[in-house]
């Protein structure tokens, strides 16, 4: 029974959209939108989520740190805590400031940002090691120039270095050349004050170029110069006294979830600070917050996150023409079909399941022409970079201009909740489309379809 | 006249067709937008650098002194309306406790600088007062001034991305730090403190006044400090005056390229006769409009919004199928219509014209919904942001991300009107099938008895 009452809706289902050309028409508007749909949302999910990878690289599961170049003290006494615990698996205190960079012998001169750090601890709670060129395979000696070991080296963020081509790639040399590089910061004291305002004011010092990091955004390869912890630490009068740092980069285990991590990190983090709060530097940790990697870089992701939901937006605007298409379509089988409902209803046939059978019609239509989206646009992302390169090639067009953004390949690895939202919306617009023209159908008396006049 | 009447009446019975109407519609409102937003974005863009750096920037490979002799040739020049000097270097700028800020700073003539670009507008304080700007520091007139861009000083709210002005005009007068560098022949050596060729300098000043150009780029970034102090800062040992870069206004009607070709053929005779330059030096000096010098960054922009148009124009291609099966279904609902006009001696030319023109009228309604559509949402696209910033808490256009603090919206006319044309045709030819199909009805077979 249950049989019956299903199968008639399906073969009738499958022979509307068999024997009605026009509906190949719907099918059609539906696979052009999820084609368009599937090629642009891979390319975009591809860079937003490729961006969000590196940035959790950089920065590592969490961050205990302020912006203020003052920085915070006592961190070692955090530090040891933080490795006491069952969570954490690495730790890595930094220091940040701006400097003014000149390589020694030219007038030229440079505002960067610069990080002071332990290369080997920084490595293992971040992705910083992979983002070295020459010294990757062993980042302890990140701070030690091939040519010269004595000498006290720098990782230059890589496009201040050097120039990329057009695919995106730098011009590395086989070992980097020998160049000396003037580094000056304002040492301030923990109130924030100039600490040598009555000399020279600034610190300077001489590093060499050991190596480049090629951290992959944009922002921190062309501004930030990376030197050992200690010479940071001097250079931005931190080193004296209660010694500070601008922040602790943490790792957590493997299986540690980012939100409960972090929030035993901000457990621990109170409680220090009241066990801490007679202390003379306290109020430094006012300022101290405790960041998951999503916070700590979400004015950076927020703006590429915004990008796609507009475009999300502006695709589903869009969409409403085919929800049109499927209305008028389906306008077109039911008014053509009047006798068919007809004879289904005077059989006993109701009007839910005269809804059923066009709305069944409807999930067809959405299905196949997203399927065929689906895999015409599956088989163009695989081929997207080879055609972007054919088309630079013949014609120099470039999707992106690689000597302009820090975009490798064209991102094409389709996402499958990404793929089903844009199926299951292609299906749902069909649906709705088809909605008006079943009610319609419906709503017909068979004593007024079948009569000797209309047939 | 029967073209007329029957395209009205299938516009009043078929409700259906204003489906097709509604679809041409949103695509063409949409595609208006979109090309208006990025089309003002890139003029935007090219604008902001003539506002800030003049119509033409000669930018020599390294710094040169009697400048003022130079800018007095070209202000001779009958293409040239007026010249100023730059001098620029980057430095460290101590603000207050514990906020230190790298910049780049610019030494500048601020008399000469306002004939040459937009400079006054963007002095908060000094914009509305008579006369030339001045680094002049009201209560501190021993105190050498400068002026600071207000990204500097401060960040711009995190909801609103707008400036605490309030606050930001307390900072008038107060003193701050600038160190910089210049290079010095009695290096020591290397690797200790203070030691290098490239010798620190401070220059501690009073904020005269503070530049908001709306541009984040230029207000988080550049300080502006009279051009001789800086070079008695940098340059202590010249005895003329120097600078590395001039910029230039041109004249009103001067084309441009006669206007570069002769400020080149100045700056050839003055860097061989005053400078003494030989010909790689001056061969190495860029003599470059400001246009010129956006172009790369331009003409990525205009990629852009071309793979983004030609996303949307292939989903907007719906609207044709949409048009057609409107279409098909009047012609087959109204073959009886149709096989009486063809009766009574209408041609099947004639036939296809009424089809296809009521697709043109669809196509014409409709793009000028779309138009009106397209034109009322970019020009209220600021108030449009604002309203979704207070409603669903997402601020989508940040001056820290698209360099602008106010969204561009001035309606790209000539890219409307392309889209505009191209969704007349589009609707054209969605209606030309279902045309033909009714030119080839025969009247014998519609309206026989059976």
């Amino acid at each position: 029974m249950f049989f019956e009452k299903v199968m008639y809706k399906i073969i009738l289902a499958f022979r509307y959209l068999i024997t009605r050309p026009i509906a190949y028409l719907a099918v059609l508007a539906v696979f052009l939108c999820v084609f368009t749909a599937v090629v642009v949302m891979t390319v975009l999910t591809g860079l937003v989520t490729d961006f969000k990878q590196k940035n959790r690289s950089f920065v590592g599961d969490c961050v205990v740190g302020t912006e203020s170049l003052v920085g915070f003290a006592y961190y070692e006494d955090f530090m040891k805590i933080l490795e006491r615990s069952d969570f954490v698996e690495e730790i890595s205190a930094v220091i940040k400031s701006y400097s003014l960079v000149s390589p020694v012998g030219t007038e030229r001169s440079v505002g960067v940002e610069i990080m002071g750090i332990d290369p080997v601890k920084h490595s293992r709670a971040t992705g910083f090691g992979q983002t070295l060129y020459y010294r990757k395979n062993d980042v302890s000696k990140a701070f030690e120039p091939i040519y010269d070991a004595n000498l006290l080296g720098c990782v230059i963020g890589v496009d201040l270095m050097l120039m990329r081509d057009a695919k995106s790639r730098y011009f590395y040399e086989a070992s980097p050349r020998e160049r000396a590089f003037s580094v000056s910061c304002f040492p301030l004291t923990a109130r924030g004050a100039l600490a040598k305002a009555e000399t020279g004011m600034v610190n300077t010092k001489i590093f060499y170029y050991s190596d480049n990091s090629e951290s992959g955004l944009a922002r921190e390869d062309g501004s930030m110069v990376y030197v050992p912890f200690e010479q940071a630490q001097l250079l931005c009068g931190m080193g004296g006294g209660a010694k500070r740092v601008n922040a602790i980069h943490i790792k957590f285990k493997p299986g540690v979830k980012l939100q409960e991590g972090c929030e035993k990190v901000s457990l621990l983090w109170r409680k220090f600070v009241e066990e801490k709060g007679s202390e003379t530097q306290a109020y430094l940790f006012e300022k101290v917050t405790v960041q998951s990697w999503k916070e700590y870089r979400r004015g950076f992701i927020a703006a590429m996150e915004k990008e796609q939901t507009m475009m999300t937006v502006m695709f589903g605007l869009v969409g409403i023409t085919t929800v049109f298409i499927v209305l008028v379509v389906f306008y077109m089988i039911i008014s053509h079909k009047s006798k068919d409902i007809g004879i289904l209803k005077s059989i006993g046939v109701s009007n839910a399941n005269i809804i059923i059978l066009f709305s069944c019609f409807a999930f067809l239509v959405g299905f196949f022409g997203s399927g065929l989206g689906v895999v015409v646009g599956w088989r163009f992302l695989v081929h997207i970079n080879g055609i972007e390169d054919w088309l630079f090639e013949r014609f120099g067009f470039q999707l992106w201009d690689r000597t302009i953004y820090t975009i490798g390949d064209i991102p094409n690895q389709v996402d499958a909740k990404v793929l089903a939202a844009i199926i299951l919306s292609a299906i749902a617009a069909c649906m709705v489309g088809s909605l008006l023209p079943s009610w319609q159908a419906a709503k017909r008396k068979p004593v007024e379809t079948l009569q000797v006049a209309q047939l | 006249m029967l073209k007329l009447f029957l395209w009205l009446r299938y516009l009043r019975k078929k409700k259906i067709v204003f489906l097709s109407i509604a679809a041409v519609a949103l695509s063409v409102g949409l595609l208006i937008v979109v090309a208006s937003l990025f089309t003002g974005f890139i003029n935007v863009f090219e604008q902001s650098a003539v506002e800030t750096i003049g119509d033409v920037v000669l930018t020599p490979p390294i710094k040169f002194g009697k400048y003022p002799l130079f800018i007095e040739r070209l202000e001779r020049a009958s293409a040239v309306e007026a010249a100023t000097a730059t001098l620029s270097a980057q430095g460290l700028l101590y603000v207050s406790k514990g906020d230190v800020r790298r910049v780049s700073v610019l030494g500048i003539e601020p008399g000469r600088r306002v004939k040459v670009t937009a400079f006054k507008r963007s002095l908060l304080k000094q914009k509305e007062s008579p006369g030339e700007p001045s680094f002049e520091v009201a209560d501190y007139p021993e105190s050498v001034g400068g002026f600071v861009g207000i990204g500097v000083l401060a960040e711009p709210d995190e909801k609103t991305d707008e400036y605490d002005f309030d606050a930001v005009e307390k900072m008038f007068g107060q003193r701050v730090v600038l160190t910089t560098g210049t290079v010095i022949e009695d290096s020591k050596q290397e690797g200790t403190e203070g030691a290098g060729r490239f010798k620190r300098e401070l220059v501690p000043f009073r904020i005269a006044d503070i530049i908001f150009t709306g541009v984040y780029y230029l207000d988080n970034t550049f300080i502006c400090l009279p051009i001789d102090e800086l070079q008695k800062t940098l340059y202590p040992k010249e005895d003329v005056q120097i600078a590395d870069q001039i910029q230039i206004k041109l004249a009103g009607d001067v084309d441009a390229d006669v206007a570069m070709a002769e400020i080149w053929g100045l700056w050839r005779v003055f860097a061989a006769e005053q400078l003494g330059w030989g010909p790689y030096l001056i061969r190495e000096t860029s003599v470059k409009t400001a246009k010129q010098m956006q172009s790369q960054y331009v003409a990525e922009l205009r990629k852009q919004m071309g793979v983004l148009l030609l996303i949307f124009g292939v989903v907007s291609f719906s609207v044709v199928v949409l048009v057609f099966c409107i279409f098909y279904m009047i012609v087959r609902l109204k073959q009886r219509d149709i096989a009486i006009v063809k009766s009574c001696g209408t041609g099947s030319g004639s036939v296809t014209l009424i089809f296809v023109g009521f697709g043109v009228c669809v196509g014409i309604i409709g793009s000028a919904i779309g138009a009106v559509l397209g034109y009322a949402v970019t020009k209220n696209i600021n108030t449009i942001e604002e309203w979704i910033r207070v409603i669903f808490g997402l601020k989508l256009w940040k001056s820290s991300v698209y360099m602008f603090s106010k969204i561009p919206s001035e309606v790209d006319w000539s890219s409307a009107f392309a889209i505009v044309l191209f969704a007349v045709a589009a609707a054209a030819i969605g209606a030309l099938i279902p045309a033909i199909v009714a030119a080839r009805t025969r009247p014998v077979e519609i309206l026989r008895y059976e």
